[in-house]
């Protein structure tokens, strides 16, 4: 896990200035892509009256409590299907069975069920991100050194304890890449489902600016949480890094 | 595991399921009983009306799948050993990766219209990502002893691409494949959820529309078994293709 180095952002800056050149040369019509300099403008716009805030936070409240609610429901199934062989019996098989079903596709069937309101976008963002999670957990659980188990044992650790203290800091790292791979899951079916329902939310903006062709405004909001994800995946992997210093997996 | 205690959850939670449905406990209508659809699955197959849309899925993803593998495993394969290419194109691909390309929807509507297009564009520059970076790695993977050997033999640099690098490649490059197959069923479904143009993506969401939960289901179904069989379909070629593969010994 490296800092981002700054000379990999030139490719970029690179691609950004001709995408500028080639509309301000009259190379391509405003009708198929607005010059940068003008999606520029509309994300200052867009910034400067709260639109993108308000929005950001809608979209955010729903990403954020679906993910929550798999990460802790997935940690917790993970460790108990590692340290509970029946537990793995009842669970492993029912995991194989969901795990090929593509979660954004389940969207019209929770909006039945749940409406079509926060609710159903919740339940399909979490269930996504489930099964990374759990997955990660329990292998990483599984994973742990037998010998640090031992010999908290040896000393007579409590099962409560030894999950606390022992199995769950040793399986940190595998749970921490699970954890990635669902925040980036997230972005994914968030997205997806406002684009199908919503009155509000980052999906909701790309897609009703992209219905009455302000496609400024629309490309404004689209690089706007393409940085968004990317900032999110940086403060994460900084954040781990910090958190982790101590584990040997960190160095 | 052996099959059979793998069958026993899967059993009890349809049989819960069932139970729960034929009961009246919940309304039949938003939750019907597991055996309602899978009759309908079978019904919708023996009445055809799966075939349409499920041609229509399978054609879109496996259409913008070909075009990512047709310019992706160039120009990753090229990024793997030109050093430009890779200075240029590398830092591009993986940051593009992670972002979700299905917020390019409304954009690429209005570039390649609501039709097939633009949901094939879509499938393609999804599916792009994964094949360009799986290649890159594979040919930078390459052991330079097999470059060696083949540069002191005067072998030519388009001949070096496509005799050296891409065969060394290949166990890289069919990972992609495996992983884009999956991404290409998933944006072809939520590409016609969300712009229509008929396919199983549709179908969902007109079922749902028409409150019909059992249609829905047995289309859910059908979805999950097409990226499953790709998927399994892109495993057997890579097995049955690579076994000569030095990196499979």
């Amino acid at each position: 896990m490296k800092a981002f180095p700054v000379v990999k952002i030139i490719p970029l800056l690179l691609l950004l200035a001709a995408w500028q050149a080639a509309s301000v040369l009259g190379l391509l019509p405003a009708s198929v892509l607005p010059p940068f300099s003008d999606v520029a403008v509309s994300l200052g716009a867009m910034l400067r009256s709260g639109e993108l805030m308000a929005n950001t936070l809608a979209s955010f409240a729903r990403a954020g409590a679906g993910f929550f609610i798999a990460a802790i429901v997935g940690v917790a199934v993970g460790l108990l299907m590692a340290r509970r062989r029946a537990v793995e019996r009842a669970i492993e098989p029912i995991l194989l069975l969901i795990y090929p079903v593509p979660k954004p596709a389940m969207i019209p069937l929770f909006m039945v069920w749940l409406g079509i309101g926060d609710a159903s976008k919740v339940a399909v963002i979490a269930l996504a991100c489930l099964l990374p999670i759990v997955i990660a957990t329990f292998n990483g659980a599984r994973g742990v050194d037998p010998m640090l188990i031992w010999s908290a044992q040896a000393r007579g650790t409590s099962e409560r304890r030894l999950l606390w203290r022992v199995v769950l800091p040793a399986a940190l790292p595998q749970i921490a890449a699970g954890v990635r791979t669902a925040i980036a899951i997230a972005i994914i079916v968030l997205v997806s489902s406002e684009f199908i329902s919503s009155e509000a939310g980052l999906g909701y903006l790309i897609f009703s600016y992209g219905g009455v062709g302000a496609d400024d405004a629309m490309l404004a909001v689209v690089i706007y949480l393409a940085a968004l994800g990317f900032l999110l995946d940086r403060f994460y992997l900084a954040g781990l890094r910090r958190l982790m210093s101590w584990h040997a997996f960190a160095h | 595991m052996p099959l059979l205690t793998r069958i026993v959850p899967i059993a009890l939670v349809l049989a819960a399921w069932e139970l729960v449905a034929r009961t009246g406990w919940v309304n039949p209508n938003v939750f019907p009983p597991v055996t309602e659809i899978v009759m309908r699955w079978f019904a919708m197959f023996a009445d055809g009306r799966i075939y349409a849309p499920l041609w229509g899925t399978l054609w879109r993803a496996l259409a913008g799948l070909a075009a990512a593998i047709a310019v992706g495993v160039p120009l990753g394969l090229l990024m793997g050993r030109v050093r430009w290419a890779e200075w240029f194109f590398e830092p591009l691909f993986s940051f593009g990766f992670p972002l979700p390309k299905i917020a390019l929807i409304p954009l690429y509507v209005s570039w390649f219209g609501v039709f097939s297009l633009s949901k094939v564009m879509l499938i393609f520059t999804d599916c792009l990502f994964p094949m360009v970076l799986f290649s890159y790695h594979g040919a930078r993977g390459i052991s330079p002893m097999y470059l060696w050997s083949a540069q002191s033999r005067g072998t030519g640099r388009v001949r070096m691409l496509w005799r050296v690098v891409l065969p060394l490649s290949l166990a890289s490059i069919y990972d992609g494949v495996q992983v884009s197959v999956v991404v290409a069923v998933l944006v072809a479904v939520v590409s016609e959820m969300v712009s229509g143009g008929g396919g199983l993506g549709e179908l969902m969401i007109r079922s749902y529309r028409y409150g019909d939960v059992r249609t829905a289901f047995a289309t859910l179904v059908t979805i999950s078994l097409v990226g499953f069989a790709l998927f399994k379909l892109a495993q057997w070629l890579r097995g049955s293709l690579l076994h000569w593969h030095v990196a499979e010994a």
